[in-house]
């Protein structure tokens, strides 16, 4: 079965074509934030260039954050709308488990942390066990200081990645110590591993439904807001 | 806290003008006031002093408005939506993150929280029945970015001052 990836988590916009074989196609592009506008010629493209037709595609794999929600809407929103004309289901996956697979045979601890603007971070850990990799802290958003707390209460040599980690770079250099940082080139989440993790779970049939697939909000997505005074005014 | 009154609509936006005057790219100012206490005023002034031509009307029912300006001028409001999942949709982090870019969100105090420690809290209200135009104004500061600078938002605004 094939899988067509969508990523739009970060400031960067990926997609890919991968199944059994692996990773067939891949498109990314970092600079310009223009994922409304990049996305579905660059899946065009891809398709066409691997000489895959949409109907042999399987199933979507998404990128469902946390992340920009000004790019996460775009590949969301054509993940599923894809879903919905292709009859085939949706496999969301996190952005912080996506930037973490590449790193999964670093013999530390492994902090993804995703830029979520005005100096806060999305922010989990990993430890690598026997098959691939266990999430032990998260997923969390919180400021900066609040990512070098748990850093320092493990204690232990890490690796961070992501764009939240590089934007940070000194200042959790200088908190947590022990820690080391991951190329630029890995730090945006990639449509490659996911179209790989997605392949893992579509052979467990691990999918939902394309109206099922939401953002990870961290925030508490439910929580009404305390309109107290707007009664008031009303 | 700076407290200002102001006498009109057109002084508001005077006070507007005022504080256009000493943001950066990358600020984040909270409007805060009941109906018709001013707020879309205030942005009308802000905008204008920023370079905006375009008219600036309320984005209570198209959630966030744009202008280009001498910086990027995002005008926001939050007072249709119920659950923080709505206002997380509505990205005001990333809109503040923007390159030379100045974000204003009307009834932004009630989603403080995701907006970070800088921030810059204009509260409107009303004084007595019989001066329905007048407008007691309070400017306040939060985090670094604003510390450093309050002098200059204090000399800015010292024309206002009781």
């Amino acid at each position: 079965m094939l899988i067509l990836g969508i990523e739009t988590a970060t400031d960067q916009v990926s997609c890919a074509i991968g199944g059994h074989e692996g990773v067939l196609a891949l498109f990314e592009v970092l600079r310009g934030r223009r994922h409304a506008e990049t996305v579905a010629p660059a899946i065009e493209m891809i398709c066409r260039q691997a000489d895959v037709t949409l109907d042999e595609i399987g199933a979507i794999a998404v990128d469902v954050g946390p992340g920009l929600f000004t790019g996460m809407r775009v590949g969301i929103a054509t993940a599923k709308a894809m879903a919905q004309a292709l009859r085939v289901p949706v496999i969301p996956i996190a952005s912080l488990d996506l930037l973490a697979f590449p790193l999964r045979h670093a013999d530390r601890l492994i902090a993804t942390v995703v830029d979520a603007r005005r100096d806060e971070v999305y922010f989990a850990f990993y430890r690598q066990v026997p098959g691939g990799l266990q999430r032990v802290t998260g997923p969390a958003v919180g400021s900066v200081d609040d990512l070098v707390g748990e850093l320092l209460a493990r204690g232990e040599e890490s690796l961070c990645v992501g764009d939240g980690a590089l934007r940070h770079r000194e200042l959790i250099a200088t908190g947590a110590r022990r820690v080391e940082f991951a190329e630029q080139w890995l730090a945006h989440p990639s449509a490659a591993p996911l179209v790989q993790l997605a392949h893992a779970k579509a052979l467990r049939e691990e999918w939902v439904p394309g109206s099922a697939v939401v953002p990870l909000y961290l925030r508490r997505p439910d929580a009404e807001i305390n309109w107290a005074t707007r009664e008031v005014a009303r | 806290v700076i407290t200002l009154l102001s006498s009109s609509p057109t002084d508001t936006k005077a006070v507007a003008a005022a504080v256009a005057a000493v943001v950066r790219p990358g600020d984040l100012i909270l409007l805060v006031g009941e109906m018709g206490s001013g707020k879309t005023a205030f942005a009308q002034g802000f905008a204008a002093a920023l370079g905006v031509i375009d008219p600036v009307t309320s984005p209570t029912f198209t959630l966030v408005h744009t202008y280009e300006g001498r910086y990027r001028v995002h005008h926001a409001d939050v007072y249709r939506l119920e659950r923080m999942a709505e206002v997380a949709d509505l990205a005001i982090a990333e809109l503040a993150d923007d390159k030379d870019a100045v974000v204003l969100v009307e009834w932004g105090d009630v989603v403080a929280a995701g907006l970070g420690h800088d921030l810059l809290t204009v509260r409107l209200e009303p004084t007595e029945a019989e001066r329905p135009e007048q407008r007691v104004i309070t400017v306040s500061g939060a985090g670094d970015r604003w510390a450093e600078r309050w002098p200059r938002v204090q000399a800015a605004l010292a024309a206002w001052v009781g």
